[in-house]
């Protein structure tokens, strides 16, 4: 379990964070929601201990901010939003859980096959020996995907639940690779792992995440199910832009349809085309 | 005394007098001077960066040339605290100061933008040249003598005391760089990735620039600034092996020796019974080299 208590952070007096407290248990996807500038990179680099915080974070009952990075590397693994390498690293070796420092856990022959069965999850079986350099954005995103699962290969170890924290994992994706990549999210959650991942999509949010928890202006705006927070008032309070939220009929999942406010303001004379 | 006794004293005074206390420390340098190119390219993320070419061989050079010329004035204590280690160290600390105001002033949130880096360097360059353009002004006709061969990077001043003085510092640095090569690889992504990955970055930096300054220090002070092995070598490792640090370290190491031992060679007999520093071949070797990489960069490297 992850527990977040009262978080502040403050980056040159300006305060980007202001009292964030939430809870994302094991077993779940727990999505955050927020429009941008909202401080949900804070929160998820205050979760990786690359801010400084006031208050408490604690991860498996054990305090972040004092933990070794070694063991809080163990616990967790992190997806940044975007990964440059300045060197002709082939994807294999990005993803090779010996290449960087530390090892997941695991028996030899089992590390091994590690970066092919990790590759094969996020649709890109075949590309190992392919240049990381060499390929689009969301291709080297889902070989970000396919390293940061490696590291966390076993989503409970020992007994001990791990986590994924995913910074905007699908930003740069299409439509087929964005489902792809929350499946492998819901799947790791399925099988005892936690999740916590920063998203755009609230239909995304909606169809994936147990738990959403909303954030405005550096503090909670609510937190929930997504039937709970997914409103009308509380999406347009947040995102300050009107929204409509449905329901589909089959497990009441909502879904949020953006209102342009220019659709209802009366048409302007259009010009005669020449 | 017999013929062949003649001889065999007259080889080994050849081998011992002349040839070992110029090839031991070109195959120290070399491997120095390669390895600090490496660890600068993973430390700053960039396949560019060179001790030589970012301001950290003339930091170090002002170190030492402020010995040369001022050690039995000005610095005349430091010189008699420190005896044989004097150039070496201060040289090391010239170096140092260099790689941690650049590492400074090009790095913002653990990203290095490359114009900022080679434009640091060549500011920081510039500012040490400065300083050891006034000493060498105030330098007399002997000092000057040595500092202008010096300058231009040879080994032909090595001998068995400055190898005794620098050999440690370079093999310590050496040593220590064996075992960064995991840390480098977790660094590649970034400095906030390296973090997740449990590697304590700013201890990890910390060494980094300790062992860089040390290795570029310590040949600086027997050779002079000798460019473009840092960047030679490294890169044409990385076109045959990859760039995997684990790997990159060692290999840096045998390749740059090796390279320095055949440019020290080279320097000695292409214009024989003179010879040419050594900086001129490297140079002459690596400025093209370094255009070609420059050329093709719009490969991933």
């Amino acid at each position: 379990m992850i527990h977040v208590d009262n978080i502040v952070v403050e980056i040159s007096q300006r305060r980007i964070l202001d009292g964030v407290s939430f809870t994302a248990h094991p077993g779940q996807v727990t999505a955050i929601i927020g429009p941008n500038g909202s401080g949900k990179s804070t929160l998820m680099k205050a979760l990786c201990r690359d801010y400084v915080f006031s208050g408490t974070i604690s991860i498996n009952g054990r305090d972040v901010a004092s933990m070794d990075l070694g063991t809080a590397a163990t616990m967790r693994a992190v997806l940044p939003q975007s990964s440059t390498l300045p060197f002709p690293f082939t994807v294999r070796e990005v993803v090779a859980p010996g290449l960087t420092a530390g090892r997941p856990g695991l028996s030899l022959s089992a590390l091994r096959r590690l970066p092919d069965e990790a590759l094969a999850r996020v649709d890109l079986s075949g590309f190992g020996g392919r240049f990381y350099g060499e390929l689009s954005g969301g291709e080297q995103q889902r070989v970000q995907l396919a390293r940061v699962i490696c590291r966390v290969w076993e989503p409970v170890l020992d007994g001990v639940p791990r986590f994924l924290f995913l910074d905007e994992p699908v930003s740069s994706l299409d439509i087929k690779h964005q489902l792809m990549i929350m499946d492998v999210a819901r799947q790791f959650a399925a099988s005892g792992g936690g999740v916590i991942a920063i998203l755009h999509d609230l239909n995304l949010a909606a169809m994936y995440a147990d738990q959403i928890v909303a954030i405005r202006n550096g503090a909670v705006a609510g937190a929930g199910t997504p039937a709970e927070v997914l409103t009308d008032s509380l999406i347009a309070e947040v995102f300050d832009c009107p929204m409509r939220v449905g329901a589909l009929p089959a497990g009441n999942i909502p879904f949020v349809l953006p209102q342009s406010a220019q659709r209802f303001v009366a048409a302007a004379p259009q010009s005669k085309v020449a | 005394m017999p013929e062949s006794e003649v001889q065999a004293v007259r080889d080994y005074a050849v081998i011992y007098n002349i040839r070992l206390p110029r090839m031991i420390p070109g195959v120290l340098i070399g491997a120095a001077l390669a390895v600090s190119g490496l660890l600068m390219q993973g430390l700053f993320r960039n396949p560019l960066a060179d001790p030589g070419l970012v301001g950290v061989s003339a930091g170090a050079g002002l170190g030492a040339v402020g010995i040369i010329v001022l050690g039995t004035t000005m610095l005349a204590p430091l010189t008699a605290l420190l005896g044989i280690y004097a150039l070496q160290i201060a040289s090391f600390i010239g170096g140092l100061i260099t790689t941690f105001i650049l590492y400074r002033v090009a790095t913002r949130s653990g990203q290095t933008a490359i114009a900022t880096m080679l434009l640091a360097g060549i500011a920081l360059g510039a500012l040490a040249g400065a300083v050891t353009g006034v000493l060498v002004y105030v330098a007399n006709d002997a000092q000057l003598r040595d500092l202008t061969f010096w300058g231009m990077g040879s080994l032909s001043g090595a001998n068995w005391t400055k190898i005794m003085a620098s050999g440690p510092i370079i093999v310590a640095a050496l040593a220590v760089s064996a075992f960064l090569g995991k840390g480098l690889n977790a660094l590649t992504p970034g400095e906030a990735t390296a973090g997740h990955l449990g590697v304590r970055v700013q201890g990890f930096k910390r060494v980094v620039i300790v062992a860089v300054a040390a290795a570029t220090g310590a040949s600086v002070a027997v050779s002079g600034g000798i460019g473009f092995v840092g960047i030679v070598v490294p890169h044409l490792l990385r076109l045959v092996i990859g760039p995997d640090h684990r790997y990159l370290l060692p290999a840096s190491a045998l390749l740059g020796a090796s390279f320095l031992l055949m440019t020290d060679a080279v320097s000695r007999l292409i214009v024989a019974p003179a010879e040419l520093p050594i900086g001129i071949v490297t140079a002459a070797v690596g400025g093209p080299f370094f255009l070609w990489i420059l050329l093709r960069k719009q490969r991933p490297w």
